[in-house]
């Protein structure tokens, strides 16, 4: 399955709070993912919070967007990668 | 894990949690008045149908129907809910026992379970036929109307790629619950081997924990675990005595179980006998019948029957049927190579499984008639080749269908048979068209008229015509399609055939279809409807587009005519892509592309939707779909086939600033046009070449907005756009005016389509003044609804079911089920009715 990095920006910042709220918001993200076969790997924030980029396995740039929507989760821009591992040559 | 086994009975460890998403889901049912599917899946003898024994024994007060599908080779049409029709008696009975269409079967089970709601369990799903998965794919569509839970059980490792089932389970979608029962764990397996001496390890380790082996192993009793489930089976039935064993080679002959009275024909006076085998484990006997206690035992016995007897047995349960069943008689007939009874019973149980739309199944029986066919009579063969061929092609077995026709044509040849041959050879043109072979279409259509115009009007030659006017027409050569067009009337006229009538009225009408469906041509009135859905598209008038497309969708849905079903979403995805809807565009190409289906005009809209939509939006990979988009359209040579996926391969390049590679991409499509003179299609791809800066010849009827484009006209070009109603193509086009308040107005446009790649475009050419960053769209109303969920709103106050609402805005259901869910989660709402009073008071709507 492909995978994709996914920019984010989030004009007000971000807000996950780090409790049982923010898991069972991320724990619905993961679910209603699920449908359509988007897995979640995760995010990396900016310190302000504004933009996040995460990396998702989806069949497609299409479930992407689907889920997104569904989660009400803002895209700038998809983008397709592969895994460079600095460590695999040693 | 010890708290989760329960006291009684070993075959339920660990399934607590399998047994509680069932009750969970029935609980639903029950609270909300509406359906749900049940899906459970797992390997052969995980034990499924021993998790369903115990949900439905644990039920209290619901109505429970079961059935199970049949493990032949080409089971009969329908089994399962005939078997269930049988049980429920009254009006669904009458309709069963008439050999129903499976729309017309599901539309009388959906009344009946409306009124008298139950717990609907079809076991072994993997196995049924064409007309029992249509009557299931029917019934999850509407399952949500009426208060039954519906659990299908299958084996998930049986599913090979092309397996039928697959795709009716990705149209089931989320809305199932789904349940996986999973191998034993080594620690239950442990506690099951403690009473028995065996080792638990390598009981473990040589079953995998798969209950029936395990059982199986344990019944054994030997001092070792047996290597297979077979070994385990053979060394428990071993030790039953002769005329038991005699009893389970009979019963093992007649899968899934033997009647009662059959069996008594069989073995007169096995009472003692079938007491020795239930009492072992071996069979079960109830409600009249007696079966193995799993299909896996039965194999296994089956197995190691000698080829003699096994005929003999064959033969012996031929005898004793009667007149069963015809597919099941055919079944008993060519296990007893018995070439006499094949023959009459495989075309007989063909023909029955045609009738209520169970083609596979019609397929097979007619290819089981066909290899015992060398001495019958060649006319009778060509039939029973030309009704193959038309089974082959509705289920897109489409090389199949092809090869039945090239045998039988020849022989009509030989027998002088010039109706048949001629009509063989138009069925021939309209099969070679679907996957492509234009010309060789065109080839076969010619020699069907050649044929049979020497014969005077026919019902034929006027088919015939037909064919040559439809290829025509594709063809974009719109005087030969009238000429032809115009010899089908008269003959229309000559013989007054109600077919040829409804073809002879203007292609696609209203009228048309009510003479179609007056003389119950149901086929014949879908393809109407396909008509009806496409013309106004191609017109660009799309509020008719969209409303008609949606009509011909229900109808086409509710009379199981699945390959036109894909022709209409892929008129309905086009029709939205150009509107500036691409949600919904993307959700109606994905919903064919699938399904592994031949038809390559319904593909290649699809996979250009989605190309498209990617490379608008500057998503990652929008060639791969473009380019196999347009080789499909290539190797049919069918201009209407290329001209969208060259056309969007031409704006993915100039997207990408290869305006350069644009002549190369559009050449062929662009000459090809230009030679036939074809208007719309040379401004499809003229607005391209003109953009990269190629020269460019318009012809008289280009449309008008293309022709504007082409010759400066900017401003008025967008104009037209907006007036048919595509937004995007109005962007491109006031981007190219020069003026910078046009401009920005044109990139807010993008923005809102989220066209980032073509807002990225303008932003290079040095426009200044233009916002950066994205846009907040859904910030737009108090509770940040989407404009989608807005849409959605609007149907829930008008009270519609998620099914509706889906098929009023073409969606799937799980689309709609999500919109809702975010609607009640933004609103704060805790029902429909609460949202709906949330949006009021919010004047949001």
């Amino acid at each position: 399955m492909p995978r994709y990095v996914v920019e984010r920006t989030f004009p007000e910042g971000l807000e996950i709070p780090a409790d049982a709220r923010g898991a069972t918001a991320c724990l619905g993200i993961v679910e209603r993912n699920a449908d359509d076969g988007v897995t979640w790997i995760r995010s990396y924030v900016t310190g302000d919070r504004s933009k996040t980029y995460c990396v998702y396995d989806a069949p497609s740039p299409e479930a992407i967007r689907r889920t997104a929507g569904r989660n009400e989760l803002p895209v700038d821009r998809i983008t397709e990668v592969r895994v460079l591992d600095p460590y695999f040559h040693f | 894990m010890a708290s989760t086994i329960p006291a009684t009975g070993f075959e339920l460890l660990e399934r607590t949690d399998e047994l509680e998403a069932l009750a969970a889901a029935l609980a639903t049912v029950d609270k909300s008045g509406w359906g749900k599917l049940a899906l459970v899946r797992g390997e052969a003898g995980v034990g499924k149908t021993a998790l369903v024994d115990s949900f439905v024994g644990s039920l209290q007060g619901w109505r429970v129907l079961r059935a199970a599908c049949e493990p032949l080779h080409t089971p009969s049409p329908l089994g399962p809910f005939l078997e269930i029709a049988d049980t429920v008696g009254g009006e669904l009975a009458r309709i069963a026992s008439r050999g129903p269409q499976p729309y017309a079967l599901t539309a009388e089970l959906l009344r009946e379970l409306s009124a008298r709601p139950a717990v609907l369990v079809i076991e072994d799903i993997h196995w049924a036929d064409e007309a029992t998965l249509d009557v299931l794919r029917l019934l999850t569509r509407r399952v949500e109307s009426v208060p039954t839970l519906v659990v299908g059980t299958y084996r998930d490792d049986e599913l090979t790629r092309n397996h039928p089932l697959r795709a009716v389970l990705g149209e089931f979608g989320v809305h199932a619950v789904r349940v996986n029962v999973i191998p034993l764990s080594q620690a239950a397996v442990a506690v099951l081997a403690a009473e028995s001496g065996l080792d638990a390890d390598a009981l473990y380790r040589q079953t995998n924990g798969n209950s029936f082996f395990v059982t199986e192993a344990l019944a054994a009793g030997g001092a070792g675990v047996p290597e297979t489930v077979r070994d385990a089976v053979l060394a428990r039935a071993a030790r039953l005595g002769n005329a038991a064993r005699r009893l389970l080679d009979a019963v093992a002959v007649v899968p899934p179980h033997v009647e009662r009275p059959l069996l008594d024909r069989l073995l007169p006076a096995a009472d003692t006998a079938l007491d020795e085998c239930t009492t072992a484990g071996m069979l079960r006997a109830a409600s009249g019948r007696v079966g193995f206690r799993h299909e896996l035992a039965r194999l296994a016995i089956e197995d190691t029957l000698p080829p003699g007897s096994r005929r003999t047995l064959h033969r012996a349960v031929l005898a004793a049927l009667g007149d069963a069943d015809p597919a099941r008689l055919a079944h008993h007939a060519e296990e007893a190579e018995d070439v006499e009874a094949i023959l009459r019973f495989a075309p007989e149980a063909g023909k029955r499984a045609a009738a209520v739309g169970s083609h596979r199944e019609a397929a097979e029986q007619y290819a089981r008639a066909l290899r015992h066919a060398d001495d019958v009579e060649p006319s009778v063969r060509a039939g029973w080749l030309v009704l193959r061929a038309i089974s082959c092609y509705l289920t897109d077995q489409n090389a199949e269908a092809l090869e039945a026709l090239r045998v039988a044509i020849p022989i009509y040849h030989e027998l002088g048979d010039t109706i048949s041959e001629g009509h063989a050879l138009k069925r021939l043109a309209e099969y070679l068209w679907c996957p492509g072979y234009v010309e060789e279409s065109r080839a076969a259509a010619l020699q069907a008229v050649a044929l049979l115009e020497p014969g005077g009007p026919s019902r034929e030659l006027g088919l015939a015509y037909d064919q040559m006017a439809f290829l025509a027409g594709q063809g974009s050569r719109s005087d030969e399609a009238r000429l032809w067009w115009n010899r089908l009337l008269e003959v229309a006229d000559a013989t007054g055939d109600p077919e040829l009538e409804a073809l002879g009225h203007a292609r696609g009408s209203a009228v048309a279809f009510e003479t179609a469906i007056d003389h119950g041509l149901i086929t014949r009135a879908g393809a109407i409807q396909l008509g009806l859905a496409a013309d106004p598209l191609w017109e660009r008038r799309y509020d008719d587009a969209d409303r008609s497309g949606r009509v011909a969708l229900a109808f086409c849905s509710d009379h199981g005519l699945e390959l036109y079903r894909h022709y209409i979403l892929s008129w309905l995805a086009t029709g939205a892509l150009e509107q500036g809807r691409w949600d919904e565009a993307v959700d109606c190409a994905d919903q064919i592309l699938r399904t592994p289906r031949a038809s390559t005009s319904p593909r290649i809209l699809a996979l250009t939707t989605i190309g498209l939509v990617r490379a608008r939006r500057g998503d990652p990979d929008p060639w791969s779909p473009l380019d196999e988009a347009y080789a499909l359209g290539t190797i049919s040579g069918e201009l209407g086939r290329m001209v969208r996926p060259a056309a969007a391969r031409a704006e993915t390049a100039w997207l990408e600033g290869r305006e350069n590679e644009i002549a190369a991409l559009t050449d062929e499509a662009y000459e090809l046009a230009q030679a036939r003179r074809i208007g719309w299609a040379v401004g499809a791809l003229a607005v391209w070449r003109h953009r990269a800066g190629l020269a460019v010849e318009l012809i008289d009827d280009v449309e008008e907005q293309h022709a504007l484009e082409i010759n400066g006209g900017h401003a008025a070009a967008a104009a037209r756009w907006t007036e048919l109603g595509c937004p995007y193509e109005a962007a491109l086009a006031l981007a190219e005016t020069g003026d910078e308040i046009l401009q920005r107005e044109a990139f807010d446009q993008l923005q809102r389509l989220g066209a980032a790649a073509a807002a990225a475009r303008l932003r290079r050419s040095g426009v200044r003044g233009l916002p950066r960053g994205p846009r907040r769209t859904t910030r737009e109303n108090p509770s940040n609804l989407t404009t989608r969920e807005v849409e959605v709103l609007r149907l829930l106050v008008e009270g519609l079911r998620n099914s509706e609402i889906a098929e009023r805005l073409v969606l799937s259901e799980r689309t709609v089920h999500h919109h809702v869910s975010a609607i009640l989660r933004k609103l704060g709402a805790g029902s429909r009715t609460e949202a709906v009073g949330r949006a009021s008071t919010l004047g949001i709507l």
